[in-house]
Formats: structure tokens, sequence, C-alpha cells
């Protein structure tokens, strides 16, 4: 897009047009008369009208045109950027991360930490994880860099605190387990494009 | 040797238009790498010959049909060599996608991801999809103990083998050829290797990972601190890796131990035991100022060898100022020992180093137990054996199955008689040379036939050892502990100084501690304490102590910068790898008068007519270049001192019948600071054959009692198959601050007092 209008400054050349007002009363009684005037022109009762209006829709017919936050909240882009969840694989239900340590390498403000270990099942297992939300900016790049899609960014936006460091765990942004079958896949910042399926090589396999 | 063959011709070779000076006889390799030239390897290792199994290497010479592996052929004068062009990188690109089919895309879990030649390789080449196919089978990851093994991510570089034999000498590992299934196995699993960890050092890629530091961080997390191992003399090139510890202790840790593969080699202990660190240490005031007291009041100073030369020289200089007196157990015999050599060889130190002995033709040990005294020197020992066919000669009251691959000639001397077998050393080895006549009076004056009866070392064996050498040139003898704390050590230093001296032998005296060189060199000890003694990492009055144990904390060596002299005759530095909290020599002395605000402003001041070079700290290097030679801190220099040296008589040899014990520590043990790592195993058991049980008394799983030195031993015994005579094998590495007190010689009869099982 070309910024060339909105560099044009010279007022009159673009496509303004000029709000015609009443010349300021110069007297006192011509104040008072414009006060007059504007006090009985009857739009005070359109106002009035229109707030009786909107007060009985809402109240009998259900038409609302505010949310009762924070009773409710509306609905955000999948592109949202707010605290992160950690997703589970649909399948098993173990968790995604695999302890590769990008997120903890990408992120530019130093905020995620993770310790990692070798455990009895041969894998490597993320012993502990934790976001400084305090300093976390949001950038996204976690999600991003994520080769699992395993930290993505949620929709939980309301992160006041008493205090400024707020420290999550790994466990705190996991998909409870109970609440598998509802967590949604990911398609915001990071995730796979929609025609990936079809920009995949198969290796070939002789059997 | 390199001496005989000095006229080397000078040859010209072009790579890529470039014009290249190189040495007849270097491989096409060595000569573009020496220049700057990239060529792509895989399986190249530089400390071990061309394994060319890889064949990333190839070049085009001109003129000659097809590709040529250029790690091992040797470039001809006036050779024209392409390194790179269409063909063959098409060729490298097909062997990378041949090395990346089914190898597990799991580099977002692995060890060794983002320091991987493969991913490196794969990348530089374009491979990104596997066009090829082959069945992939089950093959499960084997532990073998302190290295796990994964031979799924294995490319069949073959390194690890290579340097198992060539280098360690373990020859563990080995090859199980099937084409696709080919892997490598651990030959001696069960029978544990000794563990030095160099096959996972030299892996490209994460197939053989160390056990302990698997999964636990990613490589660019950790900090390379370089470092110089501070277990033993040979006092190896390391890097400590470097983290904050974890989340709930963010306290920063050795991960692990790293090294120059490439170039140099690292034992088990420098390895695996890296967290030897003094954690506890605060700065307590009160205790500072009660040190100071102790300082002042101190007649003595003891201390032990696993010291800086800074610190070394600290104290001399506090001896110098205050008249403490100074004494080292573990470096006055070495130190006493030297001088003696040096009497008779007119210069401070000895001629052999690590390199010579690597490319000797004939070595000829005496007095160490070498693969667990100093394994450095043993690796080098084995260079010399698989590369240049070397006749190696071991001469020790204890035969060492883990030695026997490489050695050719085993001679079994009595326990004492160490005197009686350096003159019968001396006078084989100067037979026909040209020596004074009055040394040639006293080797004809020794009586062969008592002296080789009363040490066992028959006329037959050295006639043996004689006739092994004929014919052949550069040779090494390499003399150890055993021979400091004889009794007669000054007279077997003269013997050995004559056979320096006058034959072609160079000999290497192997410091018994990590810096008793540098000790010997500077400090100017005193035989016997009196009166208040101030030990540091060692038994006193009042003690310093880095192991923590002590009245004032101490920093552990890899809490300290500083620059040890190795048996390399090198001075080099380390670096700080973890943080302390306490206080260090350089504050005690600061305070009673001394003006130096870092230890490391004494490096500077080393005695240079002792051999030091006066250059700083932070001026030392601390790198090896591209062809391998070693650029770390500066060599000793050699001065001239007075031959005054006088040989006595043989004394009678000493007998020692009945159980014998032998003060040694064994595998990755060295002293007290190996036995407080986590990782290595610490089997402080007193091991003998079934002979010595016979004679000593004694039962599988004994107790014995006895006391050595003044320091109280508790034992359990057990029998090892391996061993023969009646020499049992005492460690002393767990004696915590008294370990450091061994003045006296190895082998010695305490009386073993058997203890039931209610004493327990």
């Amino acid at each position: 897009m070309s910024l060339e209008q909105f560099k044009n400054r010279n007022v009159g050349s673009q496509t303004y047009k000029m709000i015609e007002s009443e010349p300021t009363p110069e007297s006192g009684m011509g104040r008072f008369g414009q006060v007059v005037k504007r006090t009985f022109k009857g739009e005070l009762f359109v106002g009035l009208y229109v707030t009786m209006r909107e007060m009985i829709n809402a109240l009998f017919i259900g038409e609302m045109h505010t949310v009762k936050y924070p009773l409710e909240k509306l609905p955000i882009s999948p592109r949202y950027r707010a605290i992160h969840d950690m997703l589970r694989l649909l399948e098993s239900g173990h968790y995604r991360c695999i302890g590769c340590g990008l997120c903890e390498k990408i992120c530019i403000s130093d905020c995620i930490k993770m310790d990692t270990r070798y455990d009895e099942n041969q894998r490597k297992e993320v012993s502990e994880y934790t976001i400084n939300f305090g300093r976390c900016i949001f950038c996204g790049y976690c999600a991003e860099v994520c080769p699992e899609l395993a930290i993505v960014h949620g929709g939980r936006y309301e992160n006041a605190s008493e205090q400024r460091a707020g420290f999550s765990l790994f466990e705190d942004m996991l998909t409870p387990i109970d609440a598998l079958k509802d967590q949604k896949e990911f398609d915001g910042f990071g995730a796979v494009t929609p025609n990936a399926d079809n920009a995949i090589k198969k290796t070939p396999l002789a059997y | 040797m390199t001496a005989r063959k000095s006229e080397t011709k000078m040859i010209t070779v072009t790579i890529d238009g470039k014009s290249c000076q190189a040495e007849l006889g270097e491989t096409i390799l060595q000569i573009a790498r020496a220049n700057g030239i990239y060529i792509p390897t895989m399986c190249y290792l530089t400390k071990v010959e061309p394994i060319a199994s890889c064949r990333m290497c190839v070049v085009n010479v001109e003129g000659v049909d097809g590709l040529i592996l250029s790690c091992q052929e040797k470039a001809t004068d006036g050779a024209v060599i392409t390194t790179n062009n269409e063909e063959i990188f098409k060729q490298r690109q097909n062997i990378m996608k041949l090395y990346d089919v089914n190898h597990p895309l799991e580099c977002g879990v692995c060890d060794k991801s983002g320091e991987c030649d493969l991913q490196n390789k794969t990348m530089e080449f374009d491979v990104d999809q596997q066009s090829f196919t082959a069945r992939e089978q089950s093959r499960p990851v084997e532990n073998w103990g302190f290295i796990s093994y994964d031979p799924a991510l294995c490319i069949m570089c073959e390194k690890c083998v290579h340097v198992c034999n060539e280098v360690i000498g373990d020859e563990a590992l080995a090859i199980s050829v099937g084409g696709y299934n080919s892997t490598i196995i651990n030959t001696k699993q069960d029978q544990d290797c000794s563990q030095c960890g160099e096959c996972m050092a030299v892996c490209p890629v994460g197939a053989l990972v160390s056990t302990d530091f698997k999964y636990s961080s990613n490589a660019w997390e950790l900090e390379k601190i370089p470092a110089s191992c501070s277990h033993c003399s040979a006092a190896c090139q390391m890097y400590y890796e470097v983290k904050e510890g974890s989340i709930d202790n963010p306290q920063p840790k050795i991960y692990r131990a790293t090294n120059n593969y490439e170039f140099s080699s690292l034992c088990g202990a420098g390895r695996f035991g890296f967290d030897f660190e003094n954690r506890e240490a605060s700065r307590d005031p009160d205790a500072f100022s009660r040190a100071l007291d102790a300082f002042r009041k101190a007649e003595t100073i003891s201390f032990s060898g696993t010291i800086s030369n800074e610190e070394a020289l600290i104290l001399q200089k506090f001896k110098e100022k205050s008249g403490v007196k100074l004494i080292c157990d573990e470096v006055r015999g070495y130190q006493r020992f030297a001088e003696a050599f040096s009497s008779v060889t007119g210069t401070t130190l000895y001629h052999g180093d690590l390199k010579k002995l690597s490319q000797s033709k004939g070595v000829v040990v005496l007095g160490t137990r070498i693969n667990d005294d100093a394994p450095m020197v043993k690796y080098h020992l084995t260079m010399a054996s698989k590369r240049h066919r070397a006749r190696i000669a071991y001469m020790h009251p204890l035969e060492d199955a883990a030695i026997q691959n490489i050695i050719t000639q085993f001679m079994k001397y009595e326990v004492g008689s160490e005197e009686g077998v350096a003159a019968l050393l001396a006078k084989t080895l100067l037979e026909g040379k040209a020596v004074p006549d009055e040394i040639r009076a006293y080797l004809d004056d020794l009586d062969i036939g008592n002296l080789s009866a009363e040490s066992n070392i028959g006329e037959e064996e050295l006639d043996k050892l004689k006739k092994s050498l004929w014919k052949k040139s550069g040779f090494t003898l390499v003399a150890g502990a055993d021979l400091y704390g004889h009794p007669q050590a000054e007279n077997i230093a003269r013997l050995l100084g004559l056979i320096e001296h006058y034959s072609e032998f160079d000999v290497m005296l192997i410091p018994p501690a990590t810096n008793a060189l540098g000790v010997s060199l500077i400090c100017d000890l005193d035989d016997s304490a009196t009166g208040y003694t101030v030990g540091y990492n060692t038994t006193g009055d009042y003690v310093l102590s880095a192991l923590g144990d002590g009245d004032l904390d101490m920093p552990a060596l890899n809490q300290q910068e500083g620059t040890f002299s190795s048996v390399d005759k090198r001075v080099v530095p380390t670096h700080v790898a973890l943080p302390y909290h306490g206080y260090v020599l350089n504050d005690i002395l600061n305070a009673l008068g001394f003006k130096e605000r870092y230890t490391i402003g004494y490096t500077g001041k080393l005695p240079r007519e002792k051999g030091f070079s006066s250059v700083v700290f932070d001026a030392l290097p601390d790198y090896y270049d591209i062809t391998g030679e070693e650029h770390r801190g500066y060599l000793l220099k050699s001065t001239a001192v007075e031959k005054d040296g006088r040989l006595e008589a043989v004394a009678a040899l000493p007998a020692y019948d009945g159980a014998v014990l032998y003060q040694c520590n064994e595998g990755a043990q060295f002293s007290a600071f190996t036995h407080k790592t986590e990782q290595l195993k610490s089997d402080s058991r007193l091991k003998g054959s079934a002979q010595f049980a016979t004679v000593a008394k004694l039962k599988e799983g004994d107790s014995v009692k006895f006391v050595l030195q003044g320091v109280a031993y508790q034992r359990v015994f057990t029998i090892d198959t391996s061993l023969k005579g009646t020499v049992a094998i005492n460690p002393t590495f767990d004696r915590g601050l008294s370990s450091a007190s061994v003045s006296y010689y190895r082998f010695s009869q305490p009386k073993l007092e058997k203890m039931d099982s209610k004493d327990e």
C-alpha cells in the first residue's frame, strides 16, 4: 500500500469534509440563548429512547452488544499469543515435549528453563520446566520453533498478579489428562500449514 | 627416529591452484590442512593412522584415473590436486545420502546435536530427503558402564575402534562385520575395559555417549572452560563443561569433561572424575584469622603435590621470608632422585618426552605399574607398540595383565632389588658405548652374578633385551615412583643418569604427583617436619583443605587458575571452572605481607633459573594447531648443572620375604580428589593373589588392619586372579588428607592383623 495519501498534509486537497458549525455567541444573552436552544431541542429524548430500546432488547429480547466479562469472554483468534499451553499426544496421552531445548535456546527474554534426564524407559524426560511470565514478552518464538507442537500459545490472557515474577511449571500448562478429548489442535503461530500433507515427500519403503 | 632422518626431502604440490611446500611422506590431506585448504572427512582422526572407511576425502590428482583418498595417499612431488569439483561433490553427496539412510531423526533429544559431524555434513551436502531404503532392524541400546552405545545411531566410521586399539591399547572395541548390520562390539565388557571414554570422545555422532551425562544437557548450553587435568602429572588438555545445575539449585555445575580428541587423549579419571570441587566453602573472618595465627606460629608447612606452580612459589617465598620448613612427602623423594639424576647427566631435566616415547622403537619401563600410575604414558607406549612395533620391556615385581598386549618382554625382579636392576640395566645398555674409564671400571666391577641372582633378572633376559634393541634407534627408558622412595634412590638415579647420558636412551622420570615436577623445581623442600605444622591438603596441626574437611577451606584445582608442570616438561595453564566462595592461599599470604592481587600474578615470576619462562598467565597459549602441534603454555628449559655425581657401590639387596603390600591406586583412582568424585568407582579393597592369601593367612572377604607410616588402614581382602606372587595391592586414595603423605618405598611389609567380625 502506498503511503502517499497519508503523507499529504495539505488540508483541502484530500477528501476531508469540513463540519459546518454555528458561530460562537459573543454576548451573554447570546450564550444563554444557545443553552436554552440546545436543552429543549429534543435530542435529549432521542438519547433516552436509544438507551431504553437497548435496555429492553437486552432484558427481554436477549440481544446484547457487550459481554459480561469476566463471566463471558469474547472469542479470540488462534493466532493470539497468551499464556502457553503444553499439549499431549492425542493417541497415548503422553506429553508431546521431547526436551530438545530449542524453546529455551530461542527465547529472547531468557525466561524458559528446563531440566532433562535419562529416564527408565530410555527416553529423554523433562524433569522440570518453568516459564517466568514476568519476563515473557509473548513473542511466540517458542511455539514457532517447537518441532513437536508441544508448546503453543493458549488463550489465557489474564495474568495480573501481585508479583512481577510469575513462574509456571510444566504441569500448570499441560493439558489435564481428563481434558484430553477437549484438547484442540493448535493452528496459530508455528502450526503446520494447511497443505502440509501434500508438501511431504515420503521416505521410500521396500517392505 | 626423526633425528636420524633429518635429511627429509621437501616437495611441492599444487592443491586447488595453491602451491604448497611439504615434507615427503605427508599425505595429501595433511598438506591441505596445513595450508588451510578444506577437505571434508567423516572418519579421519588425526591422532590415529588413516581409517579410510568414509571415502569423503576423495580428491582428483591430475594424470591419475579415478578419485584418490587424500587421507592415506602420500603426495608426490609436483602433483596437481583438485579438492572439489562437481563430480567430487556428487560423490560426497552420495556418501552422505547413504550415511543418512534410516539414521534416526532424533536430533531433538540426541546428546550430540549441535556438535554432530553427521548433522554438519548433511547440511553441507544438501541432503534433505532419503531416496534409498533399507529394512531397519531392532538394535537395542547397550550399556557399557560409563559409556552407552546406541547402534542405531552408529555410522560405522570406526574411529572408536582405532583409538581403542591404537592409542589406548585396551583392544576392547571391535567391529562385528555384517554389511548393513555391522556394529561396534565391546569384547571386554565383562572384564571391564579401562573405561577411559576415549571412544565416546571421538564418536562423531551420538552413538557413544556418557551414561551419566546422557540427556542431561544440550551441547550448546555448556560453557567450555579450557583446563589441564589435575589428577596426575600428565596434566592433559581438557575442557570442563559448565552450566547452571538445575532449576531448584542454579549453582554452576560441571556436567562433563571433554578434550581436544582430534589431537590429544584423556584417561577415565580426567573424563569422569571432574566433580571434586570444594562446594561448601564460605568466607568466615574468624576462621581466616585463626589461619593467619597458624601461619605465624608455623614451623613447618606441609603440602601435597596436587598444587599449582604458583601456590608452590607462594609457599617457597613464604619460606624465604619467614624461614619455615617446607615438607612435601609426595615430591621430596622425586626431587632428590631428580637431583641425583641431574648430577650425572649435567642438565636439570630428563630428555624423554611423550612424543619421543610414542615414536620410540624400544622402551624399557622400570619401577612403575604404568597402567595405573600414568595412563597417558601407557597410551604413548601403546602408540609406540602399534605404530612402530616397539620392543617394550616391562620391569616390575608385579605382572600387569592389562598391558600384556603391548609389552614384548616382562622382566620380573624381586621386591627391593631396584638398585641391582638399575645397575644391571646400566651395564647392559652401556655395553660397547664410549664411557669414561672410571665409569667403565665401576660397571665392570659389578658382581653381575650376584645381582642377577638377588634381583632375579637373568643374564639371558638381559641378553634378550639387548638383542631386541639391536639395529634399532629411538629408545626411551620410563622410570616411575617405585624408585623415588627406595632407600638407595639416589644411586639408582645416578645409574639411570648414566644410561641417559652415555647411551641412546632418553629417560623419562614420571612425576609421582600432579605437579611433582613443578614443586621439585620451585620449592626448596626439607626432609622432616618439626614443631607446629600447617598442612595444605595433607595432615598437620592446622589444616587447609580443598577436600572440605580441614580447618580452613581451600579451592580444589577445578576452582583455581594457575599452571602445572607436566611429565612432558611443559608448563600448562588451567582455568577456573567453578566459582569458589572462600579464601585462597594467596589471601593468607597477602594478609601476612605479600602483595600480589591474584595467585596468577606469580606465573610470570616462576624461577627462570629453574627453566621457567617469565610469561604472564594471560599470555600463555592453550591450543593445538591444525597439524596437531601442541601450543599449551611453554616448555621448561633444561639448564646445565654441575656434573659431580659419584656412583656408590650397589648396596646389599634387601630381601622381602613373605607377604608384601604395594601402595598403588588402581584404575581411574589417583588421589583423595578422584575418590571424592561421583562417578569413579572406588574399590578400596586389598587385592592379592591366591598365593598372597596363603602366605598372609587370609581368606576372601577377611578384614585386616595394618599401620603404614603412621596411617592406620582397615581393609577388606579380596583375591584377584589376575595377580601372581606374594605382593598385594593396597590403595591409598581413600585416606583423605593422609593420602598425600606417601614418602616411603611403595613396597612394605606391615604387620597384618586379622580382625574378628565383632571388631568391625
